[in-house]
């Protein structure tokens, strides 16, 4: 239950999600390979559209895929979440920032590439890529993330006898995580008050 | 302006009782509509979210209202389905309280977000973010206080899974309804553009919105409405009433 | 043995007919994309993303039937309540650029 183990599983359940190539070829099947095309070309458009507006709005889009992607890596919660954030609250909080904003109307349609920058991600890209090989497969059975004792299955196994709670996501955000599920919503408390020192306001509403 | 501003502060007086009596869908404003041009009294006059509430201009849609009056009370019993049900199935406190914020925007856009910002008045905002902070750390310290650890749930004197939902219900839901619906008042009403902003164009929470309101127009109608962009999205009334 | 593992032909189960399905959408999803992305004016985009959304409801929903959970629909419900804000945002906004919101 080490920091560097718990680090360690976090990226061996993150990384596959990546990127579909190299390591299980065989194993990316057709929803899966579908979806990521669909999450990539939509953070790209997002990121190289010169129109603001269009911006956010194929940032709506890229949220459905991601949505669907958490949903078929059967992460409902997570789903869950970016569902009803993506969809009812980002985009009309950036086109309220938008609406109090300049827009100048553009010609070009895509930014212009900037090729040292892309060169210099492409080359961290790929050195990230290089340590696929070592990553395991997504819901391979022997990954550290899923047949960790003291970890996953330890949760697993106990969460419903400790709190009774079916959901072992909310029993280990909320019951053994609780405290840094508190920090997490003082952060959104102190967010909101935030705004309101930015924005030189008083009150809300 | 000036033969505007006596108005608008007396509308914004009896905004609040009006909005109560939207409730029952049959309120209907009539009269005050000498101020109001010829188009926009024309197409709206009757309704209850006329701009005599309203004080911005706003386009109403015949698709968007009944739309929203049919969808939001089903999208705000889901969202708390999803507070209340997060220990048995995906979701929680989070999800639910966005999906129940995420209703309130849905009215906003539907009624207008000036009306809506009479409605849901600053305290209720604020008792939410407020309350839920203060209840998520009452219910961890309630533990403390007998001789245990924070958010040690078995020392509640209720089961476990039911301090868990509370902690879910009372203090994560009503935490994030609250900023978020305070985030989209917040930025529909834009930035305090005078001076530093702090003690003298907010106004006071005493005197609520009618002083907020005038005082923040005529700034912005001074001469920072350049800010606002050359489309003349001046959504202030008594700039508006100004200019025509 | 539930309905989504009846073989149907050649060993495919029913789920993995539907997960081609799924596919499938996501596949139309990808053409819909161009018209978001290129869409010559805001509301050829605000079409895009209102078929995208809902799109993706129906996407949710097989997919929560192909892989037997059926909690997963929840997400689709999300969606489904809550697609008609971001249309309804969006086509808002691209009158008179926010002076209507």
């Amino acid at each position: 239950m080490t920091g560097t183990s718990l680090l360690a599983a976090a990226a061996g359940n993150l990384l596959p999600t990546v990127t579909p190539a190299a390591p299980v070829p065989a194993q990316v099947t057709a929803v899966e390979g579908s979806l990521l095309a669909f999450v990539v070309l939509t953070a790209l458009a997002t990121a190289l559209a010169r129109d603001v507006l269009a911006a956010v709005i194929v940032f709506g889009a890229y949220s459905l895929g991601m949505a669907a992607l958490y949903t078929f890596y059967r992460a409902p919660d997570v789903a869950l979440t970016e569902a009803a954030i993506s969809a009812g609250v980002t985009t009309v909080l950036l086109l309220l920032t938008l609406a109090k904003t300049t827009r100048i109307d553009h010609d070009v349609a895509f930014e212009s590439v900037n090729v040292p920058a892309v060169g210099a991600v492409g080359l961290l890209f790929g050195g990230l890529l290089l340590t696929m090989g070592d990553v395991p497969a997504v819901g391979s059975p022997d990954a550290p993330v899923w047949s960790n004792p003291d970890v996953t299955q330890w949760y697993l196994s106990e969460s419903y006898a400790q709190t009774g709670v079916d959901n072992t996501v909310m029993a280990v955000l909320a019951a053994f995580r609780g405290f840094d599920t508190f920090g997490e919503a003082v952060v959104v408390f102190a967010g909101g008050i935030a705004a309101l020192i930015v924005l030189h306001r008083e009150v809300f509403a | 302006m000036s033969d505007v501003r006596p108005d608008e502060e007396a509308v914004r007086d009896a905004a609040p009782n009006e909005t109560s009596a939207e409730a029952d869908a049959g309120a209907v404003d009539e009269g005050d509509a000498d101020d109001v041009p010829p188009h926009r009294a024309r197409s709206r006059s009757g309704r209850y979210d006329s701009d005599r509430r309203q004080g911005t201009p706003y386009t109403e849609s015949q698709v968007i209202m009944p739309t929203v009056k049919i969808v939001a009370p089903f999208a705000f019993t889901y969202g708390l389905f999803i507070t209340f049900h997060g220990a048995g199935s995906p979701g929680g406190g989070f999800q639910g309280g966005a999906i129940m914020a995420a209703v309130v925007f849905m009215i906003a856009f539907a009624f207008g977000i000036e009306a809506t910002r009479d409605w849901l008045a600053n305290t209720v905002v604020v008792a939410l973010a407020v309350g839920g902070a203060l209840a998520f750390a009452g219910i961890g310290l309630i533990p403390v206080a007998r001789g245990g650890a924070f958010l040690q749930y078995d020392l509640l004197p209720i089961p476990v899974k039911y301090g868990l939902e509370s902690v879910e219900v009372f203090g994560i839901a009503t935490i994030v309804t609250g900023v978020l619906m305070g985030l989209f008042f917040l930025l529909a009403r834009g930035f305090a553009s005078e001076g530093t902003g702090f003690g003298e164009g907010g106004g006071d929470e005493s005197e609520e919105d009618a002083t907020d309101e005038t005082g923040t127009a005529a700034n912005d109608a001074d001469g920072v409405g350049g800010d606002l962009g050359p489309s003349g999205s001046d959504r202030t009334p008594a700039a508006d009433g100004g200019e025509r | 043995m539930t309905l989504v593992d009846a073989t149907v032909v050649a060993g495919y189960t029913v789920g993995d007919f539907l997960l081609l399905a799924a596919a499938g959408f996501v596949v139309l999803a990808i053409g819909m994309l161009y018209r978001a992305v290129k869409g010559p004016t805001m509301q050829d985009r605000v079409l895009a993303v209102n078929v995208l959304g809902t799109n993706t409801v129906v996407i949710l929903a097989i997919l929560a039937a192909a892989l037997s959970e059926p909690t997963f629909l929840d997400i689709a419900l999300v969606y489904a309540l809550l697609n008609f804000l971001m249309a309804i945002a969006i086509s808002k906004f691209t009158v008179e650029r926010g002076g209507v919101l």
